[in-house]
């Protein structure tokens, strides 16, 4: 029995999941976004390219509602991001999942209980019993592969295992968006392509929308549908792949050589 | 120099000010608050009852000699039942905690900070707020009033072994000296009080480990701060219980 969101998409939900409206942010007087416009559409992987400290993490954060804007709007799925209340940003939050860029597994708990903690948490279902919830976790961890790892701890698993284990924990409550915050930073190139595979079948098996920030070119060649070059705090220039890698801008080109 | 101190401060009551806040609001965390409550008062019975066993001990072998010199040695019972609960055993029970419960929650918070676990929290349907801090500082503000009512029980067997080391004091004459001596206006502020020295070693653990930065240099900074700030607190809340009682006539 299915207690989590189980999606489909919809004929009447909105073509754009994610809409991005002359989005600022500063700290200080450092203008990190800086009147950033962007839409995601449904089923589209739409990575975020830009250099260290251009401010990619702090968008994805504005995105969940972690930060709050300065100026500008954030529409997710149809609600303004930068009104909701608490609550209702736990509802949104449902519906859109977080890989952190350290993995962000709570040390002290098992991968079982990291699993299940956003299942608890959100309340999804009250009358989700313990057989429920060992299926999806038990599911979740099948689809990274790795459902032998269940009760053990995080500290025992390699880097990659880690990662695998944040996108199950991410994936358990089968968000509609996912934002991805540097998925291959700190792995090697064979496991960095893995995650990237991985990451493009989960996407076609639960037909989730995602923003991937990335430093990484062989992830991003994988995964993107479209690219997003963030430079100065704004959309300087988007595109495919193919279409960038052969841009003349001399601030694009630099990314791809 | 000056003013960040006083910036410190200020953002010390505002977290301390959202305590008050989130912990009348559902939704409660009651299991993890059980769990905190073990670990804090479990795990640190074992340093906290041989500290208070040893300052008994010694403390009644270095008081003994001076008393002898007055021929006053019968009242030795009384006068280390009156320090020991009133003073050393919650401020040494106090200390203890400060070092091994706010180093523990320093650290372990600020190493949540700086690897997003705590922002993992927020998204995943939980006030990080509530379930780390609120948590965490409601048990040690529990925690450390029992665990020093221990210490002030071992700290007194403690005193009479001590008794009885170069002299002859009967299980029965010493506790009934120490009961005859303890009243009311010794034992209830010395409990009070821990309650307070309980309080601030966890939201200053809390507070130092909610806004760490800096990687691991920055929880380790939060751990070492957790414990000299709350270590100095602990002595400045006793400072001014003292005179609050003084004030009271109950010294």
């Amino acid at each position: 029995m299915a207690t989590v969101n189980e999606h489909t998409p919809n004929s009447n939900a909105p073509e754009e999941v994610i809409k991005i409206n002359d989005l600022h942010k500063a700290f200080g007087d450092n203008k990190v976004i800086n009147g950033f416009n962007f839409n995601l559409k449904r089923g589209e992987n739409a990575v975020v390219l830009g250099k260290s400290g251009s401010g990619k993490s702090v968008l994805i954060k504005l995105i969940i509602g972690l930060m709050k804007p300065d100026q500008g709007s954030i529409e997710v799925l149809g609600d303004k991001v930068e009104t909701l209340s608490t609550s209702e940003l736990d509802k949104m939050r449902v519906k859109v999942g977080f890989l952190f860029q350290s993995n962000a597994l709570y040390d002290s708990m098992t991968i079982r209980e990291n699993l299940e903690f956003p299942l608890r948490r959100h309340w999804i279902k009250k009358s989700t019993n313990k057989n429920e919830v060992d299926n999806l976790v038990m599911e979740a961890l099948t689809n990274v592969g790795l459902p032998h790892t269940v009760d053990m701890m995080p500290s025992e698993l390699s880097g990659g295992m880690r990662k695998r284990i944040a996108l199950a924990r991410t994936l358990i409550l089968k968000p509609e968006i996912i934002l991805y915050d540097e998925p291959t930073t700190g792995l090697d190139p064979i496991t960095g392509k893995e995650i990237s595979h991985l990451m493009l079948d989960l996407q076609k098996k639960y037909n989730t929308s995602s923003i991937i920030i990335s430093h990484d070119i062989n992830c991003v060649k994988i995964v993107a549908n479209r690219i997003v070059m963030l430079i100065d705090g704004k959309c300087y220039a988007t595109g495919t792949y193919d279409e960038l890698e052969h841009s003349t801008d001399l601030r694009v080109k630099q990314f791809f050589e | 120099m000056i003013k960040n101190i006083f910036i410190e401060i200020g953002l010390i009551a505002r977290f301390t000010g959202r305590f008050f806040i989130e912990v009348f609001k559902p939704r409660f965390e009651f299991n993890e608050f059980l769990r905190q409550c073990f670990y804090i008062g479990n795990k640190s019975f074992p340093l906290v009852a041989i500290t208070a066993f040893i300052m008994g001990l010694v403390i009644t072998m270095q008081s003994r000699p001076t008393l002898v010199e007055f021929g006053a040695q019968a009242w030795l019972p009384k006068m280390i039942s009156v320090s020991l609960v009133r003073e050393i055993a919650p401020v040494i029970t106090a200390l203890i905690c400060a070092g091994k419960i706010g180093s523990g929650i320093g650290a372990e918070l600020g190493s949540m900070k700086v690897t997003e676990q705590i922002d993992a929290m927020d998204v995943s349907g939980t006030n990080p707020y509530k379930f780390l801090v609120v948590t965490r500082v409601m048990a040690t503000t529990l925690m450390i009033p029992i665990l020093a009512i221990l210490a002030d029980t071992i700290s007194l067997y403690g005193g009479y072994l001590g008794c009885n080391i170069h002299g002859v004091v009967s299980w029965d004459l010493f506790w009934n000296q120490v009961f005859d001596t303890l009243v009311y206006a010794d034992v209830l502020p010395s409990i009070l009080k821990t309650f307070f020295f309980g309080f601030i070693i966890g939201i200053i653990g809390c507070y130092q480990g909610f806004n760490s930065s800096k990687g691991t240099e920055g929880v380790g900074q939060s751990a070492n701060s957790a414990v000299v700030i709350s270590s100095l607190l602990v002595f400045i809340i006793d400072l001014l219980a003292v005179q609050i009682t003084d004030a009271l006539n109950l010294n």
